[in-house]
């Protein structure tokens, strides 16, 4: 990298989706060496989109890219990796059947034939140890957690030579002290003359981290801030407008818990992926009309305790009920067929089928009954998610592939709050939302609970979004749980010291 | 530059199988210039499959297979095996018409249609379970279904051969390992002569109208096959199960349903429109089996599959992929036929390879096929500065 200066200038970015989705226009910004850009907006914004066609996984239908006075012409990713332009996305792009060091041979030209190994290895071992999380070169991709993965993915723009590196919601997902730990390795890249972009929905890490601060509203700029100038205020207004007066972290009114549990589970044990007990002796009730939040650091059960009350990990000790019936072990299928919706983790892995348009992706868990679908019942219906959660899309006939990544999660929690009737499992419900969506999507839940007397577990790493949704509280650690709390009259550092213990 | 669609074209599809058709006929004429046959002729002979009545047969035959290979590759279900179930679907046919109810003599039409009727159905049933034993294998051993309903075209290969020397041998064919020949009371062909008026364009369109009545049961049967895709696609949750099933297993799963169930479904039914189409071709057109079974239907099973890749998994465009290939494959046989050509290969030391130019044309097409999905996946765009 070395002090070799270094200026990017995307000038005038106007790009058009099928169905005359504008998403940019007359975008322009600009990055030099040393300097670290958050990049951020609502849902929909074009904030993705303006990176992918700086790496060349889109093209503009009008403007220019500009490096050092020298007009790019960025066809695709390879283009953009030869004048060290990475970027690393919110799904890892790893070979899971292939070693961590083979992963990061890939791809890698000019190397000697046998020296990429071990460049590779000695790179991730240094890079692991600098960040703090351990990873061998020997490691299978497959066996690796998602901070891990994510890991690898920037150790590998690194081989690659990257000099701007993009992170696309690429932190979003891991717990907070990694995501710190991450921020403090960007900053040093940023020191040794590389540039950082991050686009990240979370604002106040981005006013820590960020020298300067781009805000897209609409695919146009709607601000830039340097550090000095940035604060939340400023930035919720460029980003939502007089909107922005939507955005609360108030408690919403607590609600009138039923008597009769609906979810029910009994000193559950649950393997997780590795084969290692990842849910100890959990015993948990939530009755109807409650909102119960499990608080907790990624990676300490709460995805697999979620997934085995929806029916789709194995339970080998214990009992699950739902609505007083015995559901343990009998499979997603009966379960979802009680009208208990799921917000799975990595939903736009497990969450949407991204060939197939919303109307599909709506339809396909909506209709269980009848054999022949009554396309104009479910049509009224995605148009009413469609409407509710303000998804941007020329139509409900539109494929889900190409809507941003915000507005695929509202077609994910939209459908799911609908279908919810008995209850709601859900596992972080506003990751990748805007903080407005964020507050509607809570208050739907709560609603929910409160009117409609459904039962809601969810899990979260984000406390204010604990604190503000739960009636109940629980904190989950190393398998175990603890609890119920009432978030009333429990401090935060009380359930923050249960969380790190 | 070139770039990767966001959103297939506009009649992109219909275009690109044209241009891929034009590809794979140049290219063929290519080939066959370079070892000294004239591309006139080459271009003749193709030519004039494209507006034979003979074609007809081949056509109706290879578009219900597309469409029940169609199925399955819409959930990304590889099956292979159409020649298997072909030929598992043939098996209740033959022996309702030559064993259980043979006769030499006339029966009442109450029995002939319920023969025929029985036929059809236990023929969809046997091409369905067929179907349904490589998917079950696929949902519950995990094994990639393309070897296994490879494996299970041999087995029905061997199964109907064992048949056709034992209990399905003939008694009435002077020792001949074959079948009797399915009485004309269960026949489904329509006979009709129509005269030569002696114009030839006249001529050719009234052959077409011949054709069309030999095999009318053929085409109504088609007609269904044609809707009842369309329907199970746009109008019923299974249809769209399958279509989930094939861009992400993994939110079927989520969504509450049994993959299982819908691999194995999905087989059984591709599996029952490859039976289908096995009855009415032994009722209306082979009206036996004979051993060694293998060469007995040109390998359909497999052209199906050629059909379906053409068609781009795209409902309306099989029956145009079919006719393509259809005429394409009967220019191959042409060519391997005419004379001009034999004496071309004498002369270039090729004598007797003429057999392996239908398959000179499947290849070339199996080429252009790659410019086709090129195509249909990438567009090209100019960039205003």
């Amino acid at each position: 990298m070395g002090s070799q200066q270094l200026e990017l200038v995307l000038k005038d970015i106007t790009k058009t989706f099928p169905g005359g989705v504008i998403a940019l226009q007359d975008v322009s910004m600009k990055l030099k060496n040393g300097e670290f850009i958050a990049l951020l907006g609502e849902n929909g914004a074009g904030k993705s989109t303006l990176m992918k066609i700086l790496y060349g996984i889109y093209t503009p239908d009008k403007g220019s890219i500009i490096l050092n006075d020298e007009e790019l012409s960025i066809r695709k990713p390879s283009d953009a990796i030869r004048r060290g332009i990475i970027m690393v996305s919110q799904s890892p792009q790893l070979i899971d059947r292939l070693t961590v060091a083979e992963n990061l041979t890939l791809g890698l030209e000019n190397v000697k034939p046998f020296a990429g190994f071990s460049r590779a290895s000695i790179m991730i071992k240094e890079y692991s140890m600098k960040v703090g999380v351990k990873i061998k070169p020997d490691d299978k991709v497959w066996s690796l957690t998602y901070t891990q993965k994510q890991l690898v993915e920037i150790v590998r723009a690194l081989v690659l030579g990257a000099k701007i590196l993009i992170l696309d919601e690429a932190l979003t997902y891991l717990p907070l002290e990694e995501r710190k730990k991450f921020y403090v390795f960007l900053q040093e890249f940023k020191r040794k003359g590389g540039a950082v972009v991050v686009i990240t929905h979370k604002i106040p890490e981005a006013l820590e981290v960020a020298d300067r601060i781009v805000v897209l509203r609409k695919g146009r700029v709607s601000g830039e801030l340097t550090r000095e100038e940035a604060t939340l205020e400023k930035v919720r207004e460029l980003m939502f407008a007089e909107a922005a007066r939507e955005i609360t972290y108030e408690r919403l009114p607590s609600s009138v818990k039923g008597e009769r549990p609906v979810i029910k589970a009994e000193d559950l044990w649950v393997q997780g992926d590795f084969g290692v007990p990842a849910v100890k002796g959990v015993s948990i009730e939530v009755k109807e009309g409650e909102v119960a939040g499990i608080a907790g650091v990624v990676g300490n059960g709460q995805r697999e305790l979620l997934e085995a009350l929806i029916g789709l990990r194995r339970i080998d000790k214990g009992r699950v009920h739902i609505d007083g019936v015995d559901v343990t072990n009998k499979g997603i299928g009966n379960i979802r067929n009680m009208g208990v919706g799921f917000i799975p983790d990595l939903p736009l892995r497990y969450g949407v089928s991204q060939d197939n348009n919303i109307i599909e992706n709506i339809a396909v868990l909506f209709h269980r009954e009848k054999f022949v679908i009554d396309w104009d019942r479910v049509q009224g219906l995605t148009r009413d998610i469609i409407k509710t959660f303000k998804i941007l899309t020329p139509s409900e006939f539109y494929p889900v592939k190409i809507l941003s990544g915000g507005n695929l999660m509202k077609v994910v929690v939209g459908r799911e709050l609908n279908y919810s009737r008995r209850a709601l499992i859900a596992y972080n419900p506003t990751r990748a939302l805007d903080e407005i969506t964020a507050v509607q999507v809570r208050r739907i839940i709560k609603d929910k609970a409160m009117n409609e007397r459904i039962a809601v577990i969810f899990a979260s790493e984000d406390l204010d979004e604990v604190y503000q949704l739960s009636d109940t509280i629980y904190v989950m650690n190393s398998g175990k749980i603890h609890g119920p709390f009432d978030p009333e009259t429990t401090p935060r550092d009380e359930i923050e010291r249960l969380m790190v213990m | 530059m070139v770039l990767r669609r966001t959103r297939p074209l506009k009649h992109g599809k219909l275009t690109t199988i044209t241009l891929s058709l034009v590809a794979g006929i140049l290219l063929y004429t290519f080939i066959l210039a370079a070892i000294g046959v004239s591309p006139l002729l080459t271009l003749s002979i193709i030519s004039s499959s494209f507006i034979s009545s003979g074609v007809i047969k081949d056509f109706i035959v290879l578009t219900v297979l597309g469409y029940a290979l169609l199925v399955a590759f819409k959930g990304s279900l590889w099956n292979i095996g159409a020649e298997g179930q072909f030929y598992m679907g043939a098996v209740p046919v033959i022996y309702l018409t030559t064993v259980a109810f043979y006769t030499m003599g006339s029966v009442s039409i109450a029995q002939s249609i319920l023969v025929i009727t029985g036929s059809v159905i236990l023929a969809i049933v046997f091409g369905a379970l067929w179907g349904a034993i490589a998917g079950a294998i696929k949902a519950y051993a995990g094994v990639d279904e393309v070897p296994v309903t490879l494996i299970l075209n041999y087995i029905a290969y061997y199964l109907v051969n064992i048949l056709i020397l034992g209990p399905f041998q003939g008694k009435y064919v002077y020792g001949y390992k074959r079948t009797d020949l399915i009485p004309e009371a269960y026949q489904l062909g329509i006979k009709i002569q129509l005269a030569s008026t002696g114009n030839p364009i006249i001529d050719g369109v009234l052959s077409y109208v011949r054709e069309m009545i030999i095999f009318g049961w053929w085409l109504l049967g088609l007609a269904m096959v044609v809707f009842l895709v369309w329907w199970f696609f746009n109008k019923t949750s299974l249809g769209l199960k399958v279509k989930v099933l094939g861009s992400n297993p993994d939110y079927l799963v989520t969504a509450g349903w049994d993959v299982k169930k819908v691999t194995i479904a999905t087989f059984a039914i591709s599996g029952a429109i490859v039976g289908f189409m096995s009855a009415l071709y032994l009722l209306g057109y082979l009206l036996r089996l004979e051993y060694p079974i293998e060469g007995q239907t040109a390998g359909y099973g497999y052209l199906a599959i050629l059909v379906a890749w053409l068609s781009l998994l795209d409902i309306t465009l099989v029956p145009v992929s079919a006719y393509i290939i259809s005429s394409l494959t009967n220019a191959g046989i042409a060519q391997s036929s005419s004379p001009e050509v034999k004496q071309f290969l004498t002369q270039a030391g090729f004598a007797g390879a003429e057999l392996s130019f239908r398959w000179v044309m499947i290849g070339s097409i199996l080429l252009t096929y790659s410019v086709l999905r090129f195509l249909s996946d990438y567009e090209v765009r100019v960039i205003r500065k």
